[in-house]
């Protein structure tokens, strides 16, 4: 809805744009950004630590590796230890067997220059996508003419139903502002079991990988909270910009803390776009 | 006494002029015609017409206003010239000799100033009892310089100290620290529930068809409430009961005609008007045929009906309907319509006692379609509001007015639907409905206690019921904070009770004078408010929720205060008046992060309750007469929001918190054919949160804002706007037209509309993709929108 007001504004209005000079306040202190993702796929379980920087701060991002990570299941002794690799810059499960597993809750502790950061979330069962299909759309509103995927699954779920699908395009992720597919319940689920048609126009050739989470609703409202941001154009007709809700806690120390602890099972699906079809 | 001379000297003259050239109406070599008045088309008899280059020759017209003029060397100039009317100069040729000439004389014209002051007092702002109350002429609104040319009302009140705007090109009103939703805009009596055409650009009202405006910034009369910052009674025109009259133009973007006269006899008139845009048949000309297939318009009609019953009895029925549509490619529409039509009747049951009952029903409603063979679907909302409101006034000597009434309101907000389409996969969403009943008492009285001391008291008292059918929810919490804490729900029937509240709005104002050009006034005003809009943004949308008060939602309120000095000098030439105000609201709402209203049964879950205050000094001096009039303001405001869950449960400025606020309107009058406006507009720049830093998350940067709210400002805002308009030479003749050339944004200032805190790819703020290739560059950027750098704009009025 948000690119539909854009549009209209934009062919509506005489409005011209410049980049300009602005002096904006600096950032007061340190400010670590977490992003931990824990999946049943051990390649996709990863902990990345970094520092937010001041707005105009063109040098190399901060990244934290002096830090000590963990995955604990509160009311069980069981404690997954994470360490450094530096060639991802990221911390990796010290046993790559030690996945999520659907039922669990899983608590993620990161503890830094004596503070120490907790978020928790339940593993959910994923969906079933049952095929992937692609076909060849003339141009519509708000889409190019091209091959269109259309995604077939069920969702039995009665609650719960928050879902991200990321699309990766001859191994190129999709992550533009435009590219945040994220869906809900709150116009039925319907269209997941008739053809959920992804919004890009692929060409033949492409080889089109997805990638389907079901995530806790802290989590999907955090995400819905970050596109929201990479929309607002801070103008009269967006809200007051504000900083996602972390669904990280600070449980030891006094600092500010920004990112995510995702915990979702992940659906893999690729297709490939043929030249005869 | 003056006109009974005339016309004997007329007569008299004509029996002498008679007598003397009896001359044939169709005699070769003589000039036959007739003079009549333009407003009424009554004869004027005892015109003087003569030739511009022999005045010796002249004649007057008969008791008919007829004349017969004998001709000279052709072509030659022709004047026709009456006291009290403007002079007509004509060029007559020799064909003219053929056929029988009609001129019609304007009433010399004063200035609308001029004109008030008839309405009004010379030293009104002196000895009244009204603080924070505004009215500007519509003669001088129109001659204010406009966006596209379109004369506009709500964006001329932005124009008067304490009223504040969203930002460019906007006609959404904040009045002394109060957010939009909180003025009450309405048409005759009946409330508008979105009075903005395309986005807040426009406002709804075609000045042909209005008679007048009243602002009040508050201080109110208990007779009206509702709304907590303003009242804005705008009173459409009437009819007149000689003949027929009209006006209209054709601008840049639109163009609109109002006719008016009598209905079946002078006991009763008609007023009718209407305006449209054609910003579509300009999308048609584009070249980008994406553009082509695009609708965009917007619409308004009104109509008034005026009636005389008796002696004692009039009968007025007036009625607006105004539409926008935006189209694309004709899979998507997205329209919104006012309509809102009331009645009323006056009696005038004796010469001190006076009766007034008003009905009125205003309904707004939107629709959103989409044509998509998958998730197509049809999204519609309609809510109305339905009153009725009786009033008593009885004057007791001169120094005691006194009124009383009633006025009951029924709220009526449809369920928020969303249909699929035909085959649509896409599933139906329907909120439940919302229903409110408002009942007031008011009395009031106006005493003059002294010569000097004069108050007025009033007392509304409100009673509102939420009432059925619908649906209330139990939360496990004390607060409601999430749908998953819904434990029940109560189903209730038509009209059935589901909250109560009641509300005693005190309204006291004192005036002390001084002398017969100082005065002190002070005023205290309570105000509840039991309907709002549930939006974070600044900017009003078509679809904005509206919400009423309920269980969880209290009414909002304000007490305000205010204390002014008034002063006339130079013979009530000049006003200057000084005012401050303080005011504490209770209970306003925001919305929490990234809340979802549009759908969601469960508002209450999404707002977060707080409170506020304002203060602030207008300062005004105005030229009401002479050839220069206009007006210099300055105002120095503060607004601040305090909202558990907000900028930490900190003090806030809301983004239309404009400390200095400084404006100047002029308009001179060069000749009867030249005059030119111009308007200077200065104010801080909106409060606004700017970024602090950036930070990566999900493989994207992020700006990092401070937890503060509007800590940051824009750059101030100035711009200078510039009309000239021309009129035609009056040559008597009825069609009377005019030329307007206006430039908004006269000197180009590029005031930020948006900054867009966004990567620049390329160092190019317009990069894409798919078209300039690779990235090799990306850094942190600020973007900033601006809109109408020196707009010009041409509109021809008439008159006929």
């Amino acid at each position: 809805m948000k690119r539909l007001w854009i549009y209209l504004l934009a062919i509506s209005l005489f409005s011209c744009q410049d980049e300009v000079d602005l002096p904006l306040a600096t950032i007061d202190g340190v400010v670590p950004v977490i992003e931990g993702t824990w999946t049943e796929w051990n390649s996709y379980n990863v902990v990345r630590i970094s520092l937010a920087q001041n707005y105009f701060d063109t040098t190399d991002r901060q990244i934290i590796s002096e830090a000590r990570v963990f995955i604990t299941i509160p009311g069980t002794e069981k404690i997954i230890p994470f360490s450094y690799r530096p060639e991802s810059f990221s911390f990796r499960p010290v046993n790559p067997r030690d996945v999520a597993k659907v039922g669990e809750i899983y608590q993620l502790f990161v503890e830094w220059q004596g503070k120490v950061f907790s978020a928790k979330g339940l593993m959910l069962e994923a969906p079933t996508v049952d095929s992937l299909t692609y076909e060849f759309q003339e141009e519509r509103l708000f889409r190019e003419e091209g091959y269109y995927i259309k995604v077939y699954g069920k969702i039995p779920f009665e609650e719960d139903n928050n879902y991200r699908i990321r699309v990766i395009e001859n191994d190129t992720l999709k992550n533009d502002r435009d590219d945040y597919l994220l869906f809900d319940d709150t116009f039925g689920l319907k269209f997941f079991e008739e053809g959920l048609e992804l919004g890009y126009a692929f060409e033949p050739g492409d080889r089109v990988g997805l990638e389907l989470y079901r995530m806790n609703r802290d989590m999907f409202d955090y995400l819905s909270q970050l596109v929201n941001l990479l929309f607002s154009d801070g103008g009269l007709f967006s809200p007051p910009p504000q900083n996602p809700d972390t669904n990280i806690k600070v449980i030891r120390g006094e600092s500010e803390v920004l990112g995510f602890f995702l915990v979702s099972p992940v659906l893999r699906e690729n297709i490939f776009i043929r030249v005869d079809k | 006494m003056r006109l009974q001379v005339r016309f004997f000297l007329a007569w008299f003259l004509s029996i002498i002029l008679l007598s003397i050239g009896n001359v044939s109406a169709r005699e070769s070599g003589v000039l036959s015609g007739e003079v009549l008045d333009v407003s009424n088309s009554e004869p004027l008899p005892g015109t003087n017409i003569y030739w511009e280059n022999d005045v010796s020759t002249g004649v007057v017209a008969d008791l008919d206003g007829k004349f017969q003029i004998k001709s000279v060397s052709l072509p030659a100039r022709l004047v026709v010239s009456y006291l009290g009317f403007e002079k007509s100069i004509r060029t007559i040729t020799q064909n003219d000799l053929d056929k029988p000439l009609r001129f019609f004389l304007k009433p010399e014209e004063m200035s609308l100033d001029e004109i008030i002051i008839i309405e009004r007092r010379p030293d009104e702002q002196v000895k009244n009892l009204e603080t924070g109350k505004a009215t500007i002429p519509m003669e001088t609104i129109r001659n204010i310089p406009a966006l596209f040319g379109e004369v506009d009302l709500l964006r001329s009140l932005q124009l008067l100290p304490g009223v504040q705007t969203a930002g460019e090109g906007t006609t959404g009103l904040f009045v002394r620290g109060g957010s939009n939703d909180q003025n009450l805009i309405q048409i005759d009596g009946a409330p508008v529930y979105n009075a903005s055409h395309f986005f807040g650009f426009f406002s709804v009202f075609n000045p042909d068809a209005l008679d007048q405006v009243k602002l009040y910034k508050g201080n109110m009369p208990a007779s009206f409430g509702g709304r907590l910052s303003s009242l804005i009674d705008v009173s459409l025109k009437s009819g007149n009961n000689e003949q027929i009259h009209g006006e209209g133009g054709i601008g840049s973007i639109s163009s609109r005609l109002t006719i008016d006269g009598p209905l079946f006899s002078d006991k009763s008139t008609f007023v009718i008007s209407a305006r449209r845009t054609y910003a579509d048949v300009f999308l048609k000309l584009s070249s980008d045929e994406d553009l082509q297939n695009n609708k965009l318009n917007f619409h308004d009609l009104s109509g008034k009906f005026s009636f005389v019953l008796g002696e004692k009895d009039k009968l007025t029925i007036s009625s607006y309907e105004g539409a926008d549509f935006l189209g694309l490619d004709e899979s998507f529409g997205l329209g919104w319509m006012n309509w809102v039509s009331s009645a009323q009747w006056n009696r005038n049951i004796s010469e001190k006692a006076f009766f007034d009952l008003q009905t009125y029903h205003s309904k707004y409603n939107y629709r959103v379609e989409f044509d998509d063979p998958d998730n197509g679907f049809e999204w519609k909302n309609k809510l109305s509001e339905t009153g009725v409101k009786g009033q008593w006034t009885l004057l007791r000597g001169e120094s005691v007015q006194t009124y009383w009434g009633f006025h009951s309101q029924y709220y009526r907000f449809a369920p928020i639907e969303l249909v699929p389409a035909a085959n649509s996969n896409i599933q139906p969403i329907s909120t439940s409905p919302k229903n409110g009943v408002l009942n007031n008492l008011f009395a009031g009285m106006t005493y003059e206690i002294s010569p000097k001391l004069s108050t007025e008291a009033g007392l509304r008292w409100g009673f509102y019921n939420q009432v059925g059918k619908g649906v209330d929810y139990i939360y496990s919490t004390e607060l409601p904070e999430s749908s998953d804490d819904i434990t029940d729900s109560i189903q209730y029937n038509s009209l059935e009770n589901i909250k109560f509240y009641q509300g005693l709005e005190p309204r006291i104002a004192f005036r002390y004078l001084i002398n017969d050009q100082f005065s002190v006034k002070t005023a205290y005003n309570r105000n509840f408010q039991y309907v709002q809009i549930a939006s974070n943004s600044s900017a009003g949308l078509p679809i904005d929720r509206w919400i009423l008060a309920g269980t969880y939602v209290p009414p909002i309120r304000v007490d305000q205060v205010s204390v002014g000095l008034f002063h006339n000098f130079d013979e009530n030439r000049w006003e200057f008046s000084v005012e401050g105000y303080y005011k504490d609201f209770r209970n306003i709402i925001d919305l929490k992060n990234g809340a979802n209203v549009l759908f969601n049964d469960n508002v209450e879950t999404e707002i977060l309750v707080g409170n506020g205050w304002a203060y602030g000094a207008e300062f005004l001096l105005r030229k009401n007469i002479g050839k220069t009039t206009g007006w210099l303001a300055y105002t120095w405001s503060r607004t601040w929001r305090k909202i558990e869950g907000i900028s930490e449960g900190q003090s806030y400025n809301p983004r239309y918190d404009r400390p200095n606020d400084i404006t100047l309107v002029l308009n001179h009058e060069f000749s009867p054919s030249w005059s030119a406006g111009l308007t200077f507009v200065y104010t801080t720049g909106q409060a606004v949160s700017f970024p602090i830093g950036t930070y990566v998350a999900d493989n994207q940067v992020f700006p990092l804002y401070s937890d503060l709210r509007n800590e940051d400002r824009y750059p101030n805002y100035h711009r200078m706007d510039a009309s000239v308009t021309w009129k035609n030479a009056d040559k008597g003749r009825k069609w009377r037209g005019s030329w307007n050339f206006s430039i908004y944004n006269l000197y180009g200032r590029k005031n930020p509309f948006a900054y867009e805190f966004r990567q620049i790819y390329n160092d190019d703020i317009n990069y894409d993709q798919e078209t300039d290739g690779p990235i090799v560059s990306s850094r942190p950027g600020t973007v900033m929108t601006y809109l109408f750098t020196f707009l010009p704009s041409i509109t021809y009025n008439f008159r006929f």
